[in-house]
Order: C-alpha cells, then sequence, then structure tokens
C-alpha cells in the first residue's frame, strides 16, 4: 500500500495510496447544501481547507472545491450528492483516478518542492491547498505540516514529477 | 619557469601545492589559486591567442570580465567547457586547461599571419571583405570563415553532467559581496529580514580581498571580513552563497542566478549537481557590484604583461603572486599608484610610474619617491615591444597636446588604469535610466524601476569606508521600503585608498594613428582606428559603431571596452558621450551553461511524457511509439521481421477480419454537467444537442468563431444534465479552456460546469465483427445486443467487474465498443480482454493503423486533414450542423463572404492511377502538369495510406473547387520522376453504406 | 517573470500560474447574425494594440481557473492593476485613488 518512492536523508517521498477524490462544483449560494451532503463544513476562502474526521474539503476556485474521503465512502458520497441535486444544482465529477498523490515529509520537505515550485511555499497555511505548478506540471499541493506535504498530480504526468523529485532528492541528501 | 610566488602574502594556501596542466605541461600553483594565478606565478603571461589576428594575449584581469585568458577545460567522460575564464576557474588536483584559438601551439601561431593582414579585417570588414569575386564564396571565403570563426572549440560529446535548478524567495537580495555588500547584508540580516547574499567568487569580501592594508572599526580588513562572514553565517535568516553569479535581472525583482558547485572540485561527488539555476524572487534587491577598472587604448596595450593596475594588486595581495619583477605603471587614476606601491613593498622593482596627468596628489610622488620609483606625470605611451610577453614601454611626454620624443622603458609586466567603471549591468536589465555624469565622466544609476537599491563603487563612490557606510545605508532603505526598520551603522576606516582620476579616449601619439593596433575590445579585436573608420563611413549611432565593428559584441559584452568604445565614437562624432548613447547590456551577465538553463530538463526528462495506463502492457509487447501532443501513444505493434509497412497491414486486415484492440486512453474527456448543459453544448458545437436522448452519443463539430474547424469527437449524453464529451488526443486542454472561456465570461448566466476527466478514465477501443462476441461475457448490467444497444449510444455498466461507461462507436467502420474504467483498472482489463480475444485472434493495433482505418472511412482528423482553414462544408461536415440553431460558435462567420466564396479548398479522396501508388501527405496539386513552373497550386494531399482491404493506395487531399470535381483527373508533381496521375472521389472508400457495422 | 494579482484570488502570483487570453472587453455580440459583415469582422479581428495602457484578458489556469482582466502597459510590461471578469474597465482617476 504506502509504497515509498524513496526515503533519502531530509525528504522522503512516498507515493499515497488511493482516495475517493471529487471535484465539486457548486454556486457559492448553494454551499450549505454541498456541505450537509459532504458532512463537512465547507470552506469559502480559495486555499482553505477544513477537515472534520476522515473527510477534507479544499477550496480551489470560486465556485470549486476538492473533496477528499475513504474509499469505502465513494458510493454514498456520490449518492448523497445526487439526492441534492433537484434543488442545488453542482457538479460532483468523481476524479479518485484522474490524480495519484505522493507524500513528502522530512526537516528539507519544503526545499525538495522548491526544485520545481515557483510560489513562495511559506505562504500556504498548515491544513489548506494550493493548485500550481510544479516543473511543467499542474499540481494540487495540500499542506499537512510546516515540513509535510502531498502532492497530486494527473496520473500521466505522475512519472515525470516523481522523476525530479527523486533526482533532487538525490541532490539533497548528496549535500547539495 | 621564474617563481613569482610571494611567501606569506594573499590567501592561498602556501603549504599545500596543487597540480594542472596547462598545454599539456605540468604547472604547480597554490591551493586557492586561479587558473590565471598560478600561471601568473610561474611566470606566465600568454594564455590565449586574439580572435581575428591570433595575436598573442596574456591575462588582463583578475575577474569574470576577462576578455583574453579563456581556456578549456576537460574533465573527462566528456566533460569539456570551452571559453572558461582562466581568472575565475579554481585549480585543483589533476585539472587539465588548454589554452584556444592557436595552431600548432600557443607560442607559435599559424593563424597569426592573420596579423600581418591586417588592413583587411578592418571594421565591418564581414561586409566588405567576401563581396567578390562571387565564384569565391563556396570554395574560398565560407571555408575560411567557418574556419576562423568562433572562440574556442565545441563540445563533441554529451555533456554527462547533471544541472539543479531551485525556486528561492527572499525579503532582501544582495548581490556582490564587497565591503558595500556585505555592510547591506549585515544590516538587513540583523533586523531580522530574509538575505541572500551572492557573489560570483570563490569566497566573500571583493575589494577587502585585494586591500588587506586598511582597518575597519580597529580591525585589519581580513579579520573583519571574517567576522563578518562568521556573523551572518550565525544568522539562520541570511543565506549566502558563493561561487553564484547573478545572471539576470527580470521583471519585479526575479534574479537568475547560476551557482557552479562541482568545477573546483578534483573528485566529483555522487548525484552532486554541476551548476544550479536559482531563481531568486527579492522584495529588495541591493546591488553592490562594484566598479570594473577601464584599460588605456594605446598602440600595443595588449602585448601579453600589459593588465589592468587593479588586477596586478588582486593577483599580488590575494594570490600571492607578483605579476612582473620589473613591473612599469601607466595610469590617469591615483589607484594604479597604490599597486605599484604594494608592489614595490613586495620587491618588484618598479620601473616607473608613468601617469598621463600633469598634476596628481604630492603625498603619492613623496611615496614613490620613498620607495625609489620614478615618476613620469604628463606622458603617454605610444608602444609596446615584446611579442609573447612585454619587454619595454615607449613613453613620451606630452606638453600643451604635443607629443615629445618617445623613450624606452624595460619592463616585464605594464599596469594599466584608465579610471573605473560602475558596474551597473544588472542595473540595465532593468531597464532603469543611466545618468550620465559630466563632472566624473561615467554613467550612474538614475531613474529605478525595480525595488532596488545601488550601493557603493556601483554608485560612484570611491573607497571602503564610503562603501561600507552606503551598503549599510542601502541595507537599512531596502528594510524601510519593505515596511521594517533597520539602523545603519557607520564604520570607521584607516588606511583607505581615495583617489580620482580623469578618462581618456586613444592616448595621444607621435605616430601615424591609422597605423595603430590600440585596442579597445580584446576579446571581438576592435582597434581605435576601426571605430573612427565606422563613423567616418556613417554610422552615427552607437549602436550601428557596435554591430558594424562588433565593439562590446564578445562574450565579455563589453565589460572593459564599451565605456571606451563611446568615449572614441563621441570624439569622433564630435559629439558628448551621452548624446552618442550607450548600448543596453543583456542577461546573462557573464557566459551561461546550457546545461544551467536546461536544469533537471535532460535525457529522459527532456520535457513531459504522458503515459497512458496501458503504455506499460504495449512496451513490453514490442509496440514503437510514436508522440502525440506530450504523449507517447503506440504507433504500431511489429512481429519479428516485420516493418511497419508490413505491421500496419497485418493489423487492419485482422482489425477488419475480426478484432482489433487499441488504446483511447489519449483521447480529452471532459464533464459537462449541470441544469444548462445541453444549452450549453448547443451552444458551443455545431449540433443540434436538445432531442439527443439520454444513453445516445452524437459526433460532435466544435469551431472556432472565425467559423473553421478547430476539434471533434462523440459525444454522450449520460444524463440530462450530464454530457461525456471526448476531444482529440492534442485538443483536450485547448478545448477546455475554450470552453471555459465562453462559460466565465460570455455565458456566466448558464448554470453548467466542466471538468477535465481525461485521467479519470483508461479508454479500450475493441473493433471487428468479433467485438461484441468478446465483450458481451464480461458485461454485467447492461444488455449490449444490437437490438438493446445500437450503434452511437452508451451505457453504464461493469466490464470484467470494473465501473465502466461503454461507448458502442466506431472509428474504424467496424463493429466497435469503447470502455471507459478508472484508470487504475484500465491494464488489468486489456489483459483479460487480451486473454480471452485469442479465440478470436484479437490484435493489438496502434495509431497508424487507427488512421488507416478510419481514412477508408473518409473520416476526417482534426489537424491533418484539416488546418485552421477548413469549414464544415470545406470538409464534406454541413450535416453536422444544427441549420435550425439561431446560434452556435462560428455559426456567423460560415455566412462570411470568404467562407461561401467559390473554389475554396475542399476535402476530397484521391485515388491514383496505379494502384499501388501511394501518395506522400503534404505533396502539391495541379491541375495542368505541363504547366511552366512555378506552376499554380491548387491543393494538397492530407492523408495518404495504402489500404490493405481494399488492395490499393487511398488519399485525402483538400483541393480548389474539390467537391465539384467528382471523377476529374489531377496530377502530384514529383521531385524526380513523372506526375502522378489520380482522380478525385469521394472520402467513403470502404463500405460506404455503412453495413459492417450491423453485425448481429 | 511578472507578478500577477489574481483578483479571485486575492494574492500575487507568479506568472507561471497564468495564461494569456488576448484582449479584454470584446462582448460577443447577443445575436450575431444581425451583424453586417464589416461589423462581425470587426468582433473577429480587430483588435487595438495599443502602446501603452492596455485592457486585456488573462487566466489563472494553473490556480482558481479563472479568466479576469487586466491593465497593463505594453511599454514597461507592468500590470497597472487587475480586475473580475464582467466588471467595468478602471477609469484612470480611481486607480490613482487607489493608491
Amino acid at each position: 500500500m504506502n509504497a515509498h518512492v524513496s526515503s533519502l536523508g531530509d525528504a522522503a517521498l512516498s507515493l499515497l495510496p488511493p482516495v475517493a477524490r471529487f471535484n465539486l462544483r457548486i454556486a457559492p449560494a448553494d454551499l450549505a447544501a454541498a456541505a450537509k451532503a459532504f458532512g463537512v463544513d465547507l470552506p469559502t476562502r480559495i486555499g482553505q481547507g477544513v477537515h472534520q474526521g476522515a473527510r477534507s474539503a479544499w477550496c480551489l476556485g470560486p465556485d470549486e472545491w476538492l473533496l477528499h474521503a475513504p474509499e469505502a465512502e465513494q458510493a454514498a458520497i456520490v449518492a448523497a450528492f445526487d439526492a441534492i441535486r433537484p434543488s442545488a444544482a453542482h457538479s460532483l465529477t468523481v476524479i479518485s483516478d484522474r490524480e495519484v498523490t505522493y507524500g513528502l515529509s522530512g526537516a528539507r520537505a519544503t526545499e525538495l518542492l522548491t526544485t520545481g515550485c515557483p510560489i513562495d511555499l511559506r505562504r500556504i497555511a498548515v491544513g489548506d491547498a494550493k493548485r500550481t505548478v510544479f516543473d511543467s506540471a499542474q499540481v494540487v499541493l495540500l499542506r499537512d505540516g510546516s515540513q509535510d506535504w502531498r502532492l497530486e498530480v494527473w496520473r500521466s504526468f505522475a512519472p515525470h514529477v516523481e522523476a525530479l523529485l527523486t533526482t533532487a532528492q538525490h541532490e539533497l541528501a548528496a549535500g547539495f | 619557469m621564474t617563481d613569482y610566488r610571494v611567501a606569506g602574502r594573499g590567501r592561498v594556501d602556501h603549504g599545500k601545492p596543487v597540480k594542472f596542466t596547462f598545454d599539456g605541461k605540468t604547472v604547480t600553483g597554490r591551493a586557492g589559486d586561479t587558473v590565471a594565478s598560478a600561471l601568473l606565478a610561474n611566470g606566465q603571461h600568454l594564455m590565449g591567442r586574439g580572435f581575428k589576428y591570433h595575436r598573442p594575449r596574456g591575462v588582463v584581469t583578475a575577474g569574470s570580465e576577462e576578455p583574453n585568458a579563456l581556456v578549456g577545460i576537460t574533465r573527462g567522460n566528456g566533460r569539456f567547457e570551452p571559453n572558461t575564464r582562466a581568472t575565475m576557474q579554481e585549480i585543483y588536483s589533476g585539472l587539465t586547461a588548454e589554452s584556444q584559438n592557436k595552431w600548432p601551439s600557443l607560442a607559435f601561431d599559424v593563424g597569426a599571419i592573420n596579423d600581418r593582414l591586417y588592413m583587411m579585417f578592418s571594421a565591418g570588414f564581414y561586409y566588405k571583405t567576401f563581396m567578390w569575386p562571387r565564384s569565391f564564396w563556396d570554395s574560398v571565403y565560407e571555408p575560411f570563415i567557418r574556419k576562423a570563426a568562433g572562440l574556442g572549440k565545441a563540445p563533441t560529446e554529451v555533456d554527462p553532467d547533471q544541472y539543479a535548478s531551485r525556486f528561492l524567495h527572499c525579503d532582501v537580495l544582495v548581490v556582490g559581496s564587497g565591503p558595500s555588500g556585505l555592510a547591506a547584508a549585515l544590516t538587513a540580516g540583523r533586523a531580522g529580514a530574509d538575505v541572500v547574499i551572492v557573489d560570483e567568487h570563490s569566497e566573500m569580501g571583493g575589494t577587502l580581498l585585494s586591500e588587506p592594508q586598511a582597518v575597519i572599526d580597529g580591525l585589519p580588513a581580513w579579520e573583519w571580513l571574517a567576522g563578518a562572514v562568521a556573523e551572518l553565517d550565525a544568522m539562520s535568516n541570511v543565506r549566502r552563497m558563493t561561487r553564484t553569479t547573478a545572471i539576470g535581472y527580470y521583471h519585479q525583482n526575479m534574479i537568475g542566478m547560476v551557482e557552479r558547485i562541482t568545477d573546483h572540485l578534483a573528485m566529483l561527488p555522487e548525484n552532486a549537481p554541476r551548476e544550479r539555476m536559482w531563481r531568486v524572487r527579492a522584495g529588495e534587491v541591493v546591488l553592490a557590484q562594484g566598479a570594473i577598472e577601464r584599460p588605456l587604448v594605446f598602440h600595443g596595450n595588449d602585448t601579453p604583461g600589459v593588465m589592468l593596475s587593479g588586477a596586478a594588486q588582486t593577483f599580488l595581495n590575494r594570490f600571492g603572486v607578483l605579476v612582473g619583477k620589473r613591473p612599469a605603471v601607466l595610469t590617469s587614476h591615483d589607484s594604479a599608484w597604490h599597486s605599484a606601491f604594494d608592489m614595490a613593498e613586495a620587491g618588484a622593482k618598479v620601473a616607473a610610474i608613468i601617469d598621463t596627468r600633469d598634476v596628481v596628489d604630492a603625498a603619492l610622488h613623496d611615496r614613490a619617491a620613498s620607495l625609489g620609483i620614478e615618476v613620469l606625470t604628463g606622458h603617454t605611451a605610444t608602444a609596446t615591444r615584446g611579442r609573447l610577453r612585454i619587454t619595454s614601454v615607449r613613453v613620451n611626454p606630452v606638453r600643451s597636446g604635443t607629443v615629445g620624443a618617445g623613450r624606452w622603458i624595460d619592463c616585464d609586466a605594464l599596469l594599466a588604469c584608465g579610471g573605473w567603471t560602475p558596474s551597473l549591468h544588472l542595473f540595465s536589465h532593468t531597464k532603469g535610466s543611466l545618468h550620465w555624469d559630466a563632472e566624473a565622466q561615467v554613467y550612474l544609476p538614475g531613474r529605478k524601476s525595480e525595488a532596488v537599491q545601488i550601493a557603493g563603487a556601483g554608485r560612484g563612490l570611491w573607497g571602503i569606508g564610503a562603501a561600507l557606510d552606503d551598503g549599510a545605508t542601502a541595507g537599512a532603505a531596502a528594510l524601510r521600503s519593505l515596511g521594517k526598520s533597520a539602523s545603519a551603522p557607520s564604520y570607521k576606516v584607516s588606511g583607505d585608498r581615495i583617489g580620482t582620476g580623469v578618462f581618456h579616449k586613444e592616448l595621444p601619439t607621435d605616430r601615424s594613428p591609422g597605423r595603430a593596433k590600440a585596442f579597445v575590445d580584446f576579446q571581438n579585436d576592435v582597434t581605435a582606428k576601426d571605430l573612427r573608420l565606422a563613423v567616418r563611413e556613417g554610422m552615427k549611432s552607437i549602436e550601428h559603431v557596435k554591430r558594424y565593428t562588433t565593439n562590446g559584441m564578445a562574450t565579455d559584452q563589453g565589460k572593459l571596452s564599451n565605456m571606451n568604445g563611446l568615449t572614441i565614437a563621441a570624439d569622433a562624432l564630435g559629439k558628448e558621450a551621452p548624446q552618442v548613447g550607450l548600448t543596453t547590456f543583456r542577461p546573462p551577465y557573464t557566459p551561461t551553461t546550457f546545461g544551467a538553463f536546461c536544469g533537471y530538463h535532460k535525457g529522459a526528462q527532456f520535457e513531459v511524457t504522458r503515459k497512458t495506463p496501458i503504455d506499460g502492457w504495449a512496451e513490453t509487447h514490442g509496440a514503437v511509439f510514436e508522440p502525440v501532443a506530450l504523449w507517447r501513444r503506440a504507433w504500431y505493434f511489429p512481429k519479428s521481421g516485420e516493418d511497419m509497412h508490413k505491421a500496419v497491414a497485418r493489423e487492419c486486415k485482422a482489425t477488419r477480419q475480426s478484432l482489433g484492440i487499441f488504446d483511447a486512453s489519449t483521447l480529452g474527456k471532459i464533464e459537462v454537467s449541470g441544469p444548462d448543459a445541453v444549452e450549453f453544448m448547443n451552444r458551443m458545437y455545431t449540433n443540434p444537442w436538445t432531442k439527443l436522448g439520454v444513453g445516445r452519443c452524437r459526433y460532435g463539430l466544435l469551431l472556432g468563431e472565425d467559423g473553421f474547424i478547430r476539434d471533434d469527437g462523440v459525444i454522450g449524453r449520460m444524463r440530462e444534465d450530464l454530457f461525456h464529451v471526448t476531444t482529440t488526443t492534442g485538443g483536450a486542454a485547448r478545448v477546455l479552456n475554450m470552453m471555459e472561456d465562453y462559460l466565465q465570461t460570455e455565458w456566466p448566466d448558464l448554470k453548467v460546469w466542466l471538468t477535465s476527466t481525461t485521467e479519470e478514465w483508461a479508454t479500450i477501443a475493441l473493433n471487428g465483427p468479433n467485438a461484441r462476441k468478446l465483450l458481451a461475457p464480461f458485461v454485467e448490467g447492461a444488455d449490449i445486443s444490437a437490438e438493446a444497444m445500437p450503434h452511437m449510444s452508451v451505457v453504464e455498466c461493469t466490464v470484467a467487474g470494473f465501473p465502466s461507461r461503454l461507448f458502442r462507436i466506431s472509428f474504424t467502420g467496424e463493429l466497435g465498443f469503447e470502455i471507459n474504467v478508472p484508470a487504475r483498472h484500465g491494464r488489468a482489463l486489456w489483459e483479460k480482454l487480451w486473454e480471452a480475444g485469442r479465440q478470436y485472434d484479437i490484435c493489438p493495433y496502434g495509431t497508424e493503423t487507427m488512421h488507416v482505418l478510419r481514412a477508408e472511412k473518409g473520416f476526417i482528423i482534426v489537424g491533418q486533414d484539416t488546418d485552421g482553414t477548413i469549414t464544415p462544408q470545406d470538409a464534406g461536415l454541413d450535416w453536422a450542423i444544427g441549420k435550425a440553431k439561431p446560434d452556435f460558435v462560428g455559426k456567423r462567420s460560415l455566412a462570411r463572404p470568404d467562407l461561401v466564396a467559390p473554389n475554396r479548398k475542399q476535402l476530397v479522396g484521391l485515388l491514383t492511377e496505379d494502384p499501388k501508388t501511394v501518395l506522400i501527405e503534404g505533396a502539391q496539386i495541379v491541375d495542368d502538369p505541363n504547366q511552366p513552373k512555378p506552376m499554380k497550386m491548387i491543393g494538397h494531399v492530407t492523408s495518404s495510406y495504402w489500404s490493405e482491404a481494399l488492395g490499393r493506395s487511398v488519399a485525402m487531399a483538400v483541393i480548389e473547387g474539390g467537391h465539384g470535381r467528382m471523377n476529374g483527373t489531377i496530377h502530384v508533381p514529383q521531385a524526380e520522376g513523372k506526375p502522378i496521375r489520380a482522380t478525385v472521389t469521394t472520402t467513403q472508400f470502404y463500405d460506404p453504406k455503412g453495413e459492417r457495422l450491423l453485425v448481429e | 517573470m511578472l507578478l500577477i494579482h489574481c483578483p479571485y484570488c486575492e494574492d500575487t502570483l507568479p506568472e507561471l500560474e497564468f495564461a494569456y487570453a488576448g484582449e479584454a472587453h470584446i462582448v460577443r455580440p447577443q445575436d450575431p447574425s444581425a451583424l453586417s459583415d464589416e461589423e462581425w469582422r470587426d468582433f473577429l479581428f480587430i483588435r487595438t494594440n495599443v502602446k501603452g495602457v492596455h485592457a486585456e484578458r488573462w487566466r489563472h489556469v494553473n490556480g482558481c481557473g479563472r479568466f479576469f482582466n487586466a491593465l497593463r502597459d505594453t511599454v514597461s510590461d507592468r500590470f497597472v492593476t487587475t480586475y473580475k471578469a464582467g466588471e467595468a474597465r478602471p477609469e484612470p482617476e480611481t486607480l490613482e485613488a487607489a493608491e
């Protein structure tokens, strides 16, 4: 499961197991209905994350949310949103397989990301998220701790991103 | 070789000898030496040959502005770098350096014949010398230019090194670590700001490394420096970077910096990148780049041994090397006097101090007298002697503008100083304006366009004390701009060398200026005479003078030559320097390796290669791949001994006869969802969507607003309010962007949302008469019989237990299904179908077979059969237009005069007269093959294949008025041989009635 | 590399997250079929190409995904201001007042 790609020096990189992942689009006016369906108070500031139990939601755009839940709950969540569709128009798209998720941790995990991320990572608060780029791939960064990150990237871009991170990880481990 | 090392001087480790080779000879230096300082320590000034005239050249500077001492460095395994500055390359045990532009040897070079042909290479010789006779171009001139062009040799092997890159954000970036840079970094760092300070040299200190005599706040300069460095290192908010060059200053305080990581190491550590490109975004930048010494322009000023006085001082004080035992000094500035004094104190016999000025500070005269140095004021230099090293300099008195009789002074080095130029290269990158200081005769920073402070000698200040105070002030100012506060300390400095000077055009001479070889640009071999000739020949702007003469266009970007060039050109034009202007400095500040720019993008990571979930299976099964957009796709699956033609013919045949399996995962997929989804679809696509039932599919055609075809794909209606849209592989991102654009900015009132699901699904296409037979046993939750699931329908079910969106569609003309399953299951499903398909001789096919099969049916590929100028009518797709719809993207354009004009190029089929002839895609088409050239071309071939099913070739083409030419004959001229005749047909070559879809 | 302020994210971010999307305030006509050929031509192709402050569209494609408008000086390349799609082009006076 939690297959380690590599754990080297001060920055470990691992491919995380699948989760139930959704792209939710809904008018902010209808957000309460979606929050009820998902069982999590959905955040309203772009970048903000909210975590309740095993479910998480991050606001990625003015009417866009990324939802995570345990895999086993995927069908139930789809059904819950189906139930509110007549009263609260929205789009809930399963994207569990669209992306893969890498975990980055260790004292230099943030530095590892600076090999490909142009943004100032210090400005992402713990618990929040940011859609941005890593090298030439679009990614979503989820910050779990000061040196704990998840990086979600479209499946076909993953080998490229992983290869770059691994190269950079060896660079860090070698003291450069 | 004679030893020029001075024991006890400098910062090199005298106890650590380091051996390296230069042109094959072993040279011993000291740990801490550069190639240049080590060679000088061994008495060698000759380090290269000139670019045009191949004249012997020696080292001129001690830094990155060096124009002459360029060497090639070899490290084995393909590692070779030309044009490395010997003044910047640190030595290590085993370093292999070689000189450039010489043959057979540095001391005797055949190419120096060019020096005798001097007149041939004057300004603008590129435009004159090679003009006639015309027949000489191929046989004489071009080979000559090719042999002569370029500096150094290009590497011949693949560079095995890794290169890295990094983004960095900070409050204050300080460029340069001389006194002003250090003071700025200390000030900002102590106030708690995130500070980065960089220097291109191996250690920090700048001028302080060359001026150990100064005393700062009671401490000798080097002690103070060690303390400052230790204090910076102790601050966790300060990052101190050496061997790092700020190469470019870009918008909004983005600075590009290259860090050289391994070039100074004898052993290359594993996983160490050679260089790293830093992209720094700084709140404030402090430029503390100092000033660059200006050479003097006189006949023979390029003889080895003639060098800048500040460089001699650096070689002595930083590296412990006397550049000569009997040096002479030629100067127009006080600073060179100190170089003479330092050298005299270190044991050199200074031959003379020759100053162009009539009056010089008495204190300097007194000091010279006390050291027994002859002083000649009001003098000029008119020639040098010595070919591989200077032996004497000819000096003449100048009285009231008249040059008197010359006298030769013996010397083994000539330290020249023509004043100092503030280094404003990076500031110029920002498009900040430069202000001409008429009194100081220098350009200084003017209006700023970035959040930048310029400190120290970079803004014309002179002396360590002034630089320290100014740096501290700049550091505090930077913090104030960031809304923080810092106090700028003041420094007490004694032993400072504060001086003044004047600038010159060419030095006055008693000889014919027309014969003078007085060099302005050493690297491009441009003389003062060339600049004056350029002006005489009509060049008025400094930009024209620069390009005509190539002054300042070498790899040093005119660090030494621009101001002298400007002064001389202004004199020739009879104008003041600011009226003539200054050429623009551009990044990079110093030559930068391609590797640093590429970073991690080499080898397999050269660019993103997107792979489908089934890619691994294709690779295992011998697929040949082709790139499609960023994807790599299986192109064909050759069996042993098959070429592409044979493999594709077999794959086509197997699919049409029984069953083919194809990985269609790269197709773009977009979820269009929401109550207004159907309205949105009606507006975006040409087709009508309202009446499309849930569970049915339709071919969708997307135009640009200009009426031309942009994309196409099959679209399924999953729910009343949900469409599963497919796009072309290459068009996926573009189509989604276009849809978002209309939705967000034109129709924000529509309640509909778009989500890319390209990578959520793996897509497997089954085509052939046995497709349903294979598939049916795997399907649960749906009836896929011909009655229950007609052509162009879609159903949600499970396939082999995987949740699936199953389409019955066909891009081949055979009974076809496309199975979408969550991407992680793609390969497992493929393998199950593959196993079960053996009973039907299932055949995996690639994109080439897909192309052939669709061409046999006349299905277009957007981007191959269309080129951005093809309308639906042109492509014969009028049927896909919802004529009753009031509007859709591109509809209005279809009525534009040019789009309804007769004789537009239209898509047709072509059948060659000889069925075995396969036309070349892209070939031009003419009506009459016998017309004179240039022929009128009426169209071109867009698709062309061998059709195994038809036993002949088929092609598609766009031809003027093509739809009206049915059964007519056209001709396709060939590069060699007769034009090919072909008949115009419809594009439906195979099974035009579509009967093969009706498999029960 | 420019820094661009996204009016939706209310954050200033590297240009690498953004894509240029042509001139701003060119509204697609409600009823294109009512336009003359010349009017439609102007809508399709005629652009201002100013030297100076230019109203243009950008998309925060590697961020919140929104299209927005910007005033940018084509001489200095600098962004003067950015604002949400659908909002009126800011007048020069309001810009100065905001500073």
